[in-house]
Parts: C-alpha cells; sequence; structure tokens
C-alpha cells in the first residue's frame, strides 16, 4: 500500500443481488433442478408408504386377523423402491450441484481477472485470497451439502405433513403443537448463531495467526527477550476464544433442549390425542399408529432442516462476498482507441492525492521523448512509486492529464493500455507452472528461442537452462531465489514489449553489480522503448539519458547526469557521499 | 466424570422413548384405559425432556474438558516456540508448530469430548440388548445381530467413498492453489497480460474437479441408497417376525412397536462406538506430535559466568574481528552468507567462539548475552499488534520518536490514518520491502542493547534515505557499540572504522577513504567506476 493510508475492501453483493443470482442459476437450470426435485420429493413418498402399512397390520394383528406376508412383501417393495429412488436423487441433485458450483468458481476467477488495476494495487490481496479460498469453501459445502440435504428433508416434511393428512386430518392437529415452539426457537437461535460462529471462527484464526507469527518470529522473540510478549498474546486469544465459544455454548443450551422437547412433545401428543380419540371411536387404531410413526419418522428431517440453516445462512454471505467481485468490475470505457505511436509520455500540471488534501504529487509537468530513459530519484514518501502509477495508468490523475502519444490513459481498455506502457515492480511473483509458463503469459505466441533471446540478455540463461524451460516452479514447485524471480519478472516485461516501460526499482533485489549489469541489458533489450526508471541505486541515474529529481511531491531538479552534478544542488550532494 | 453420567443418562432417556411408546399403545390404547394413556404419555415428554437437559450437560461438560486441554496445550506449545527460539526453525516447521498448535489441540479436545459418548454409547446398547431379550428372546437376537452387520456393511461401503473424496479434496486443493496464485499475482497478470491463460487452466481444473465431484456423487448415492435399503429390510425382517409372533400370541402389539423404534434407534450408539475408536486412535497420533514438540530442547545451553559490566570489546577469533567497544564498526563481506554467518557468532546464534571482554560467550548465561547483544536481520519479523508496541519491545515509551526519526521512518508513520497506533497485520506486509526494513531499524535501535549488530540494514532503501539513516545512526548509538555488516559505500562511508572481510577471515582494516585504493575493498563495494 506505501503511501496509500486507506484500507480498501471489495464489495459485497447485496441480498437482492444474490436472490437475482440464485433466480437465474434455477432458471438456466430449469429441466435438471426439476428433475431432481421430483426425484426426491418420490423418494420420500415412498418412504411413507411403510409406517402406513405397518399402521394398518398392527391394526389388522390387533383384532387377530391379518395377511402378514402380503403386508410384508408390499413394504418390501417400497422399502427398495424408495432406496433406488433415493440413489437416483442424490446423483441428480449432486450432479447440478457440481455443475452450479463450477460456473460459480469460475465466473468468480473471471470476474477477478477483470478487476481494474487500481481496485487491485488498492485492496491488497488478503481480501481477494480470502474470497478465494474461505469463501469458494464455504460456498462448496453449502452447495454440496447443505442445499441438497435441505431440499429432501423440506420436500419429505411437506409430505409426511400431508401423508398425515391423508390417514386423518384429525391426526395432524397434534403435530402442529411444535411448530410454534420450533418457529420462534429457530428464529431466536439463527438471528445470533451467525455472529456467534463467525466471532468464534475468527478467533480460531487469531490463535493460527499469533501461533505463525510466534514461530515464525522465534529467532526474533529470542533476540528481542519479547518472549512475555507472545505469551500474553496466546493467552489474549485463549480469553477470546472461550469467551467465543462460552457465547455459542449458551446459544445451544438453549436452543437444542427446546428443539429436543419440542420433537418428542407431537410423539406424545399424537399418541395421547390420538389414543382418546380412539377411545372415542373418532379414529381407528391402525390410524393412530400410523400417525404416531409418521410424526417419529418426521423428527429427522426436521433436525437435518435446522442444522443447515445456520450453514445457508453462512453460504448466501460467502456467495454474497464473491458476487460482490463482479460488482467492482466495470471500471474503463473501452472507447475506440487510435493506433500506438512512439511512445511519448506527456504529464501536465498533474497533482495527485490518496485522500483529499494531502497531495502526492503537486504540479508536476514532465515531457518524455519517444525512446528516452529518465530516471526518477529522490527520497522515500516523495511521490516516486505514485508517478509511476500514474504513467502506468493505474491511477488517473486528481488533477492534469497524464498521455501517451497524446491519449488519455484513463480512456483506454486494458488490453489497450498494455499495448503501450508496463510497470514493473520490486514486488515479484512466481506462478505456480512451468517456467515457460511464467514467461510466454506475457507473449502466448512467443517461441522457445525468443525466450531464450531474452533470458540471455538480462543473465537469466544460464539458471533457465540448468533448470529446464518445463521445470514446474512457484507454490509447490522449485523454489526461486528473489534475484531469479525479479529476472523473469523483468524477462516478462522485455516478452511483453510495451511502447513505454516504468520500472519501479525493478532491480533492487538483485545484488548491486548484477543490477546494474542487468540493467543495461534491459535496455539494449528495450531498445527505441520510452524508459521510466525510478532508481534505487544511483547508478541507474547514471546511466540514464535524463535524470529527474522529485522532492515533496515537486520536480526539484531536471538534468543529465553531468549537468546536475555541475549544477551542485541535492543530486550533487548525493552522488558525492556515493561516489565517496 | 459429570460428562460422562450425562452422557449415559442421555442415551438411556433416549432408549427409554420407544419401550414407552410401546407401553401407552399395549395399557393405554389397546386395553382402553385413558388415564394409563395419559400418564405414559407424560412418561414420554418426561424421558424427552430428561434427554435434552443431560445431552445439555454432556455438551457443556465436553465442551469444557475439551477446551481446557486444548488451550493448555496451545499454552505449551507456544511456551516451547519462545523457549527454543532460533533453534525452532531448525527443529521444526512453521507449518508442523501451527497444525500442533491449531489441529492437533483440536483433536485431543475432540478425543477428550468422545469419552462420555463413547462409554454412554456401550452403557446403552447393553441396555437396550437387556430389554429387548426380555421382551422376546428370538427378535431380540435378530435386532442384536442385524443391527451390527447393518452398520458394518455401511461402513464397508464408507471406504471407496472416502478414497474418492481424499481425490476430491486434492483436487479441489489444487484448484484452489491456482485460484489463490491468480489472486496473489493479480498485479502482475493485469500489467503485462496472461488472464485468457489463467483463466483457460482454471476452467479446466475446475471441470476436472466437477468430474471428481460427480464421480464422488455416484458413491455416496450408492450409501444412501444402502444406509435407506439395509435398516429397510432388517425392519421388514423385524415386522414380517414380529407380526406373526403378535397373532400366535407371544408379543403385544405395543412390543412390536417398540422393537421396531429399536431397530431404527440402535444405529446411532453403534456408530458412536465405532467413532469413539477412530477418534482414539487420532488423539493418540496428535498427542504424540505434541510430545515430540515439546521434547525439543534449545541447541545452546546457558552458561554461569556473567559477563562485565560497562562497555568491553566483542572479538571474533576464528574471523580475526576485533569489535572495539562504543565505536561504529562496519564490516564488509565478500559474501552475504559470510555477513549471516560471522553476525550469527557475535550475538551467539550458533556456535561460537566469540568474546566478550575477555569472557567466552558459550559460558555466560544466555539471557545476558540477548539482553547486551542484539543481532537484528532483514529475516526478523514484525508481529501483529500496535506499531507503537512493535517498535519497542522493551516497553521504553520515550524516546520512540527519536528513534523513528533516525531510521528516517517517520513518513511512514505519518502516512498512516492512525500513526503508531495502527495496527501491523500479517507480518507487514502492507508495508514495502523499504518500509518493513526502517521500522525494523527503529524497533533494533529501540530496543538499546550495548552492542548493536545490523546485518544489511538498508539493502532495500533509496540513496537518499540511506545516506539520511548512515548519517543519523551514528548519532543515535553516539557511546555505544555498533556493528553493521554492509556493502554499501554510503554506509560504509558513515563508520568510524572498515574491516574488509574475505573468505571468513579480516583481511583489511581502514576507512572508506583509506581503503579505496585496495582492490579487495573496490571488489566488495560496488561503486560506479568497476562495475
Amino acid at each position: 500500500m506505501k503511501t496509500d493510508d486507506t484500507v480498501h475492501t471489495l464489495p459485497v453483493a447485496s441480498a437482492r443481488e444474490v436472490r437475482a443470482q440464485a433466480r437465474r442459476i434455477a432458471a438456466r437450470h430449469r429441466g435438471p433442478l426439476f428433475c431432481a426435485v421430483a426425484l426426491h420429493a418420490l423418494a420420500a413418498a415412498s418412504g411413507l408408504v411403510t409406517p402406513r402399512l405397518l399402521g394398518g397390520l398392527i391394526g389388522e394383528v390387533s383384532r387377530g386377523t391379518a395377511d402378514v406376508t402380503r403386508a410384508v412383501v408390499l413394504i418390501l417393495v417400497f422399502v427398495v423402491a424408495q432406496a433406488v429412488i433415493l440413489a437416483a436423487a442424490v446423483y441428480a441433485s449432486a450432479r447440478l450441484g457440481e455443475t452450479v458450483l463450477a460456473e460459480l468458481r469460475e465466473e468468480f476467477v473471471d470476474n477477478v481477472l477483470t478487476l481494474p488495476l487500481a481496485t487491485v494495487e488498492r485492496a491488497g490481496t488478503g481480501d481477494l485470497v480470502n474470497r478465494t479460498t474461505r469463501d469458494v469453501d464455504m460456498l462448496s459445502r453449502a452447495v454440496r451439502q447443505a442445499v441438497p440435504d435441505t431440499l429432501f428433508a423440506g420436500t419429505t416434511i411437506v409430505l409426511t405433513v400431508g401423508a398425515l393428512i391423508l390417514v386423518d386430518p384429525l391426526l395432524a392437529l397434534p403435530c402442529l403443537v411444535a411448530v410454534p415452539v420450533l418457529w420462534a426457537a429457530t428464529r431466536w437461535y439463527l438471528r445470533r448463531a451467525r455472529d456467534g460462529y463467525l466471532r468464534q471462527s475468527a478467533s480460531y484464526a487469531r490463535i493460527t495467526d499469533g501461533l505463525t507469527d510466534t514461530a515464525e518470529g522465534a529467532r526474533t522473540v529470542e533476540a528481542l527477550r519479547i518472549a512475555h510478549r507472545r505469551t500474553a498474546r496466546a493467552d489474549a486469544d485463549i480469553t477470546e476464544s472461550y469467551q467465543a465459544e462460552r457465547y455459542t455454548l449458551y446459544l445451544r443450551s438453549v436452543f437444542l433442549p427446546i428443539c429436543d422437547v419440542a420433537y418428542v412433545l407431537p410423539v406424545a401428543a399424537t399418541l395421547v390425542l390420538g389414543g382418546v380419540f380412539y377411545l372415542n371411536g373418532l379414529v381407528t387404531l391402525a390410524a393412530v399408529a400410523t400417525a404416531t410413526l409418521y410424526v417419529q419418522q418426521v423428527i429427522v428431517p426436521v433436525d437435518v432442516l435446522l442444522y443447515w440453516m445456520n450453514e445457508l445462512q453462512i453460504g448466501g454471505a460467502s456467495l454474497a462476498r464473491t458476487l460482490g467481485v463482479r460488482g467492482a468490475t466495470p471500471a474503463r470505457a473501452s472507447l475506440p482507441s487510435p493506433d500506438t505511436g512512439d511512445g511519448r509520455v506527456e504529464l501536465d500540471a498533474v497533482s495527485f492525492a490518496y485522500r483529499e488534501g494531502h497531495d502526492v504529487l503537486c504540479d508536476v509537468t514532465l515531457r518524455v521523448e519517444p525512446g528516452e530513459r529518465i530516471a526518477v530519484v529522490g527520497p522515500s514518501g516523495a511521490g516516486k512509486s505514485t508517478l509511476g502509477r500514474l504513467v502506468a495508468g493505474i491511477e488517473p490523475p486528481t488533477t492534469g492529464t497524464v498521455t501517451i502519444d497524446g491519449v488519455a490513459l484513463a480512456d483506454l481498455a486494458v488490453d489497450d493500455l498494455r499495448r503501450r506502457v508496463a510497470l514493473v515492480t520490486q514486488e515479484h511473483y512466481v506462478f505456480a507452472g512451468t517456467l515457460r509458463e511464467n514467461l510466454v503469459m506475457a507473449r502466448p505466441s512467443a517461441t522457445d528461442d525468443d525466450l531464450e533471446k531474452v533470458l540471455k540478455a538480462l543473465d537469466a540463461w544460464d539458471w533457465v537452462a540448468e533448470h529446464g524451460l518445463d521445470t514446474a516452479v512457484g507454490a509447490g514447485g522449485a523454489a526461486l531465489s528473489p534475484a531469479q524471480a525479479q529476472q523473469l519478472a523483468l524477462a516478462r516485461l522485455a516478452l511483453a514489449d510495451p511502447q513505454v516501460v516504468v520500472l519501479d526499482e525493478a532491480t533492487s533485489l538483485l545484488a548491486p553489480r548484477a543490477a546494474r549489469h542487468v540493467e543495461r541489458s534491459l535496455a539494449a533489450v528495450l531498445e527505441g522503448r520510452t524508459v521510466i526508471a525510478i532508481a534505487h541505486r544511483l547508478h541507474t541515474a547514471h546511466d540514464a539519458d535524463r535524470i529527474v529529481v522529485l522532492e515533496d511531491g515537486r520536480i526539484v531538479e531536471s538534468g543529465s547526469h553531468d549537468e546536475l552534478v555541475r549544477a551542485e544542488g541535492a543530486y550533487a550532494a548525493l552522488w558525492r557521499s556515493w561516489h565517496g | 466424570m459429570l460428562g460422562t453420567l450425562a452422557g449415559i443418562a442421555c442415551i438411556v432417556a433416549q432408549a427409554l422413548i420407544p419401550a414407552a411408546i410401546g407401553v401407552a399403545i399395549d395399557d393405554g390404547i389397546i386395553d382402553r384405559d385413558q388415564t394409563a394413556l395419559l400418564w405414559w404419555g407424560a412418561a414420554i415428554l418426561a424421558l424427552g425432556t430428561v434427554q435434552a437437559l443431560t445431552g445439555l450437560l454432556q455438551d457443556r461438560c465436553g465442551l469444557t474438558a475439551s477446551l481446557g486441554a486444548a488451550y493448555r496445550t496451545l499454552q505449551l506449545v507456544t511456551a516451547q516456540a519462545t523457549r527454543l527460539g532460533g533453534t525452532l526453525r531448525k527443529k521444526a516447521s512453521t507449518g508442523e508448530v501451527v497444525s500442533v498448535g491449531v489441529a492437533d489441540i483440536t483433536q485431543l479436545g475432540a478425543t477428550l469430548e468422545t469419552t462420555g459418548r463413547f462409554v454412554g454409547a456401550v452403557v446403552v446398547i447393553v441396555v437396550v440388548a437387556g430389554i429387548m431379550l426380555a421382551t422376546s428372546w428370538q427378535l431380540g437376537v435378530v435386532v442384536l445381530v442385524g443391527v451390527p452387520v447393518m452398520v458394518w456393511a455401511v461402513g464397508l461401503l464408507l471406504r471407496p467413498l472416502h478414497g474418492r473424496q481424499q481425490h476430491l479434496r486434492e483436487q479441489q486443493a489444487d484448484l484452489t492453489t491456482h485460484a489463490v496464485d491468480i489472486s496473489s499475482g493479480l498485479r502482475v497478470l493485469r500489467s503485462i497480460g496472461g488472464e485468457a491463460q489463467f483463466s483457460r487452466r482454471y476452467r479446466q481444473m475446475s471441470q476436472r474437479v466437477r468430474g471428481a465431484g460427480v464421480r464422488v456423487a455416484g458413491v455416496e448415492a450408492a450409501l444412501d441408497s444402502a444406509k435407506t435399503l439395509l435398516p429397510g429390510l432388517l425392519l421388514v425382517t423385524v415386522v414380517w417376525l414380529g407380526a406373526e409372533s403378535v397373532l400366535a400370541g407371544r408379543l403385544s402389539v405395543g412390543q412390536l412397536v417398540a422393537f421396531y423404534g429399536y431397530a431404527v434407534f440402535l444405529a446411532t450408539p453403534l456408530r458412536r462406538v465405532a467413532d469413539g475408536a477412530d477418534q482414539f486412535t487420532r488423539g493418540n497420533v496428535a498427542a504424540a506430535r505434541v510430545i515430540r514438540l515439546l521434547r525439543i530442547e534449545p541447541e545452546h545451553g546457558s552458561g554461569t559466568t556473567p559477563l562485565p559490566d560497562g562497555p568491553a570489546e566483542l572479538v571474533d577469533p576464528d574471523a580475526g574481528l576485533r569489535v572495539p567497544p562504543g565505536r561504529f564498526l562496519a564490516v564488509a563481506c565478500a559474501t552475504p552468507s559470510d555477513a549471516a554467518l560471522l553476525a550469527d557468532r557475535l550475538g551467539r546464534h550458533t556456535g561460537t567462539a566469540a568474546t566478550f571482554g575477555g569472557v567466552p560467550l558459550r559460558d555466560a548465561p544466555l539471557e545476558q548475552v540477548r539482553a547486551r547483544i542484539l543481532v537484528a536481520t532483514n529475516e526478523d519479523r514484525l508481529f501483529d499488534g500496535s506499531l507503537r508496541a512493535e517498535l519497542d519491545p522493551a516497553d521504553r515509551s520515550d524516546g520512540l520518536h527519536a528513534m523513528i526519526e533516525a531510521s528516517s521512518a517517520q513518513d511512514i508513520v505519518e502516512a498512516l490514518p492512525d500513526g503508531l497506533d495502527q495496527p501491523v497485520v500479517g507480518a507487514g506486509q502492507e508495508f514495502s520491502g523499504g518500509q518493513r526494513q526502517r521500522l525494523r531499524l527503529a524497533r533494533a535501535l529501540m530496543t538499546g542493547p550495548d552492542v548493536l549488530v545490523l546485518v544489511e540494514p538498508t539493502s532495500a532503501v533509496d540513496a537518499h534515505t540511506e545516506a539520511r539513516i548512515a548519517q543519523r545512526l551514528s548519532q543515535a548509538r553516539t557511546g555505544r557499540t555498533t556493528v553493521v555488516f554492509t556493502t554499501s559505500p554510503i554506509m560504509l562511508n558513515a563508520a568510524d572504522r572498515i574491516a574488509v572481510v574475505v573468505g571468513g577471515r579480516v583481511v583489511t582494516e581502514g576507512t572508506h577513504q583509506g581503503l579505496r585504493g585496495d582492490a579487495r575493498y573496490r571488489r566488495i563495494v560496488a561503486r560506479e567506476d568497476e562495475a
């Protein structure tokens, strides 16, 4: 974030957008969705026949006149039917779930890949990585388990109540006693559970972070003698985690006993009231037995339904966060852009502030000729990196204009912008994949010969050849040193070959002598391109056509190395302390 | 203990419900006794309430036991990590420590929590078996043999499922890694290109995961089907034999309903017994990992000879390096690994023959060595917490602004919305490399040790800032010993004296001006004219 001051997070989709997306998904998969629901309903329905047959059998047996074999065979038939249909239903809904899930995550990644540059730069990677891992995982869990289970449980409940009414509407009445209790208890619980469990998992995340810090920095802990701080931190995390656990325990202490009693209540009520009805000749014994079995049987799906409620809420929140990334997307108008020119950069009276009233750059005017190599030097916080970001089109200026070949950068589509200008910073990144994949991303048409040429120019061919272009690098692959990673980044840049190149301390991780050599080679590779190098070491400045000294957001000196040394200004003083 | 009792009471109450329903049907409905019906209805409700309350008690006791064990272990692991210090990274990876401190302690807790359920399940199986055998031994035997066979058969089916689930999890993990890769490298992707390539690859992997998911669903469907079919078959058998028995007058209608209930119910305690066995095994493995970590001993023992008070000369005989007290010495090493090793020896972070005022560091109390000599490197971590606390490890508070000024870090603090109260997160990843380096320097200065050893403290800082730091550093450390390992001419120029190390030995000494003519020195120090 360097000079940026506020932590920007990516947006979250509203409840309305989430519902709209759910409707779109349902509409898109109308056929398979209908099929899955119908199969679940059929499976649940065949499960309801058994208690009915059993109830009938009990009625007959109690009268001493039963065709046991016929009833048993019928029950057997329906048990087998339910098992077979259930298998089909589970498979159909899982298939649908996997398809929807794949669509959601692919869409998410595509949205991530079109995030505007400024958003990416400002939001940092933490929030994004979190959404990529945690939220996509949560969503998977919800779609794989919560959705089909609730679907099945819901259908079963509806059908069971229906069957109960079919047996005898009178006997459906007792089970209604549980409804208001469960409804109120669930409502109370769900209102609190989400925050409670979020706090609980956040407390565990803090424990993990704290322990990672302690383990990763164990030597620092020893050197600075701050072991007491680490144990205090662990104790504080434990206290917080205990409080969070106590709270969710309290929620469960209220909710679960109510549910448990509420589950038994209809069983007892059906039995007693049904018994009374039977004794008064209002219903048959078979009906009472069937109803009791139904009410016992419906406990399981009700429990499943309540269990997944929480998970569905979490899944919904995760969906909102993954969809939120799309909300950040549309930024650049893709105006028809003129052909690329020869790389003339012009900044005209440019000011820039991340925060209103805190100008990082003030009234900067700079003209860079095509093919010219400019070095920008100055103390930290002078606005060098911000200048680089403006020239690279990542941030638009607050006032004034930044143009390349007369085109305002803010108006360009990303693809178009990239052909004109690229920024390489000291922050390097190696992608998981082969060395070749890490390079050709900048120019998909590049041949191995092209790669070799560029890598040789950057002194990187020796170690690359030693590994081979097909070596896996990045996470899970061979580890590259920071200097090697930086060479890769520069090679990518050379392959991308834009009109204007902005290097923000792009060689700072190389050893000083190697850095200078690489910079010179890079200059040869980029012959004819306009280069704006934000310099970390003075030799970069020495080699440039022109040096711009930036202090407090203003250009205070500008000229060639020799001119500036003669001018006896800030640069000359610095040069002497360096040169010794 | 209380938890175990509660667990037993809970599951027994649950087990008695089918029996109570059976009696209610027999005595109340079939015998047409309304009072008995009401009483038995009340009994069912009472059993439900007992089950709910004891279940709650078991949850509470289980959680207390499990959290107690987990938290205590976490404290032990944290204490061990800080006790081991630099030794830790050599003996165990961070991942190992964190997985012990998070996953294993959770497992230990879960194992303890299971104990109550396990005992309860065993008790209830015995109780239910007793009730059934007393009612009708033929049907009792069918249920008692049928249920375990059923649970075993389902367990058999679970195995291929676990295999495929494992495969799915692995593919899913790969997919996540790829997505994280995209998110983490997004700056590069967006500025250089390659989105289409990454999107295509993600889609391919995502579709493979979808395929694996559907294959898992195939097994799951079969399993769910079996879970319905097998108990169904058992129920059919019970109903068939039971109905015949009722007709023959050996069994009452209510008892038949009760048997039906048990055939459904028994699967739960049986599964718990199997789970319990599994949990014990895992708990053992977790405990073994925790113990392994706690057994590691620090590599440097502590001596007893006290270090001399006041400034004294620090000497490393292996390199022939003498650090004069109260001065600013720069050490220019030909290779970075020489610098790191020599610095570690001066601070006794590795085996060393170094002496302070004639006392070998290895004979002195380690605590005293750490208090007097601080070795600060670029690998040092910035910890989470407020920046103010982070920069002031010794809780001194005064002089903080001066040290921030000396490290030329005031612009970093000023740019933060909450200034010094801004929380540092994720090892200071929000700061750039140069910013982190300056913050670490401020922290080292703030610690204020008698001897401060800095390894390449300005390697990621621009020349302007470095010049400022070099100048202020000697002022901030006036009268105290400072050793800076560096190859930067700006830093070297600010030192009182420079030692040049080639091949692990001091080859020459002098000042920046005086050494300019020395070829070995020039080769080490990257200067304009040679590059």
